[in-house]
This record gives C-alpha cells, structure tokens and sequence, in this order.
C-alpha cells in the first residue's frame, strides 16, 4: 500500500484573502496551452483550441490565456495563480472533453489543491457565540451549593412513592386530624 | 409555536420556579428538589390545569418574542449564528465562516446563494429553534462559493492473502468551498403564526 499520504502536508480550509467576503475574485492569473500541431497525442488539445479556446477567454476576461505551439511534445496545461501556485497537467492523449474538464477544475480552485489533507470541513473565527458549554448551565442555582455526598441528590429523579411512605403518610395525616375525630368519624359510621 | 425562544438569563433566574413549561426531558436531567420533578398523579381537575398552563405557556412566549424583537429592533443582538442544513451536512455556521461540501454540487464559483433549510439560529441571548426547520423567511443566509476543487489522492488499496488478489485504486472527488457572507432575521418573530397553521400532512 502506498503510505503517500501519511507525509502529506495537512490543513485546515481557508480562503486567500478573505475572498467572497465582499465580492469574489477568480484566482486563475493566466492558464498555458503548450501543443504539438502534428502530434497525434495533442489531439484533444488541438480540438479545444479550435472549438472552445475563444469562446472560454471571453467568458473569462480576468484570466490570460496563452496558446504554445511546440514540435513534437506532449501537450501540456499550466495554471498560475494569484498566490504564487503553478499546476501543471499532462494532457497526452487526452479528449476535447477530458480538457474541458481539466481547464475548468483549473479555473475553478484557488491554488493548487493535490498537495494538501483537509482536517476539517469547515472554518471559523468565531467559535462560539453564547460561550462554551459548562456542566452549569442551565441549572437552577441551587445544585451549585450543593454538597456531596447528599441523600437528596442520590435518589432517582422518578421513582414513585413506595407503599410503606403512603401508609406514614396516612397514619400522619390521622394524627393531624387528632385522635378524638378520627374517633368521633368512627362512631358516626 | 414552532420554536422555543428563551433567555439564558431569564432561565437560569426563573428556573426553580417554572417546572411545568420544562420538557420531561430537562425536568429529569435538573438537580432541583424531587418534589416537584415527580410527575405526579393525574388527578380530577387535570383538565383545567392543563388549560391554565397552556395559557400562561402562551403569554410568556409572547413576552419573550417581545424582547427578542425589541433586541433586534435596537441592533443589540450582537452576532447570529446559525445551523443549516446543506448537502445532508448540518454545519454551524455565522458570518464569515468557511464550509466545505463534499462531492458533485452543480453550483459554480462566484455563485450567491441563500442557504435555506435552517434548522436552529441563535444569538448571545436568544435562540430560536426550528421542529425541524425554521419556518421560511425568518433567517436569510446568505453565502458565496469560493472554490470548486479536487481533494488530495486517496489510495484504495485492498489485497486478500494467499489469493493471489490485489487491488490499488486511485481517486479524487470533488470539493466545493462556501463562504458565508451574513445571517440575518427577515422580519420579526412571532409567537403565533404557528400555532394556528395546521401542522403539516406528509403524502407519500
């Protein structure tokens, strides 16, 4: 198995530039179209020249694109961005469609991207906003002055009331009552 | 009302006193006394307590709506935070943050979107809490895609010994980066535009 990827660089996703913050700025600076005129391989490429070249430039006013001619080498794509990075693709053998593709993934991302292991999926200044969580919040402030150990605390929150606590109750309330009623009651029945 | 709009303060300070419009679940999880966390009995006049509560439910959400629109009105909410729902993720988002989506999305870069399915959106006092969404309207997200990329090689390797069985598969799916721009209430809360709509019927 390749272990590749345990030496990879690793990060977080961050944006150059706080871009799209206010508006957003492609960060393609010029893309390099190097080609055979004569090659078989640099068919696809030629096809792209030919068929889309024009029409992706004026689509795309910020970026600079220039077009290489070169006897007898394989086709090649190079983008530069705005924050130094240079990708280069070989393009041998590949279709008009395969660098369509090719060249809008180059438009489309901020850097070259093959390089770096994402940790997160998402980034923030802003951790939190109402605070952290405790193991306080939201309790009444009683519990803080709590003191432990304590039978009050220790009893399950739901457990009903037992038969032998209903009968002291009972025999409680009988003694509020007062004797002399209960008996009073007793003999009226 | 198809959110809950409570103060932290106003529960930290009132929480003794209001153990009927607790949910079973925080009764059961507070450290107050055991007397009144036990559910107790249903007794003959059930009804007309229940009636009673629902009443007094109602006017303390108003109340509470009422300060939280009062808030939003002086601009003393400070920073709202939301939780969105985008690409079967839930990410916690506010203002200026970065969220990744994974795999195919068709949006492209520069594209403004407005994250719709907002199922909870807070600020340092309030929160307002969808069941499941917050109704459409109330919070506006509103985010720019910053990036359409590829993610690193990953290797898919698997190898079955002594079968003379190897594979090694080399692929790389798309990422699609997301800043978002602000998060914002639409337009006051209101405690009872919910409670008389019909809850919604499911078809299938």
């Amino acid at each position: 198995m390749s272990n590749s990827h345990l030496f990879l660089k690793s990060g977080f996703p961050r944006a150059p530039l706080q871009n799209g913050l206010g508006r957003y700025v492609c960060q393609l600076q010029r893309i390099t179209l190097k080609f055979c005129k004569n090659n078989g391989s640099s068919k696809g490429m030629r096809d792209f020249i030919e068929n889309h070249l024009v029409d992706f430039a004026k689509e795309n006013p910020g970026i600079v694109v220039y077009v290489k001619p070169r006897r007898h080498r394989t086709p090649v794509l190079v983008g530069e961005y705005l924050n130094g990075d240079r990708e280069w693709l070989s393009c041998r053998n590949s279709t008009q469609e395969e660098i369509t593709k090719w060249v809008d993934l180059l438009r489309t991302q901020n850097g070259s991207s093959s390089s770096l292991r994402l940790r997160k999926m998402w980034h923030t200044d802003v951790p939190s906003i109402q605070g952290p969580w405790t193991p306080f919040l939201l309790r009444s402030p009683e519990a803080h002055g709590q003191e432990y150990p304590s039978v009050e605390a220790s009893k399950p929150l739901d457990a009903p009331q037992t038969a032998t606590e209903k009968l002291i109750e009972l025999f409680r309330q009988q003694k509020q009552l007062g004797d002399e009623d209960v008996l009073s009651q007793k003999r009226a029945e | 009302m198809s959110f809950l709009a409570q103060t932290v303060r106003q529960v930290l300070r009132q929480a003794p006193t209001r153990s009927s419009a607790l949910t079973g679940a925080m009764r059961s999880l507070s450290l107050a006394p055991a007397l009144w966390q036990q559910n107790k009995p249903a007794t003959a006049d059930a009804a007309i307590d229940v009636a009673a509560i629902a009443k007094d439910q109602q006017k303390e959400c108003q109340s509470i709506c009422e300060r939280v629109n009062q808030q939003v009105a002086k601009m003393e909410q400070g920073r709202l935070f939301a939780v969105v729902h985008l690409c079967g993720k839930q990410f916690k988002i506010t203002a200026g943050d970065i969220i990744l989506v994974e795999g195919y999305w068709p949006p492209t870069i520069g594209d403004e979107i407005s994250l719709d399915k907002v199922l909870l959106a807070g600020a340092r006092d309030f929160t307002l809490i969808g069941r499941p969404i917050l109704e459409s309207g109330l919070v506006t997200v509103k985010a720019t895609v910053v990036e359409k990329t590829l993610t690193h090689t990953k290797t898919h390797f698997r190898k079955k010994r002594r079968k003379q069985y190897m594979r090694i598969n080399f692929q790389r799916s798309p990422n699609t980066m997301i800043r978002i721009n602000s998060i914002e209430l639409a337009r006051p809360v209101d405690a009872s535009s919910e409670a008389e709509k019909e809850p919604s019927r499911r078809l299938f």
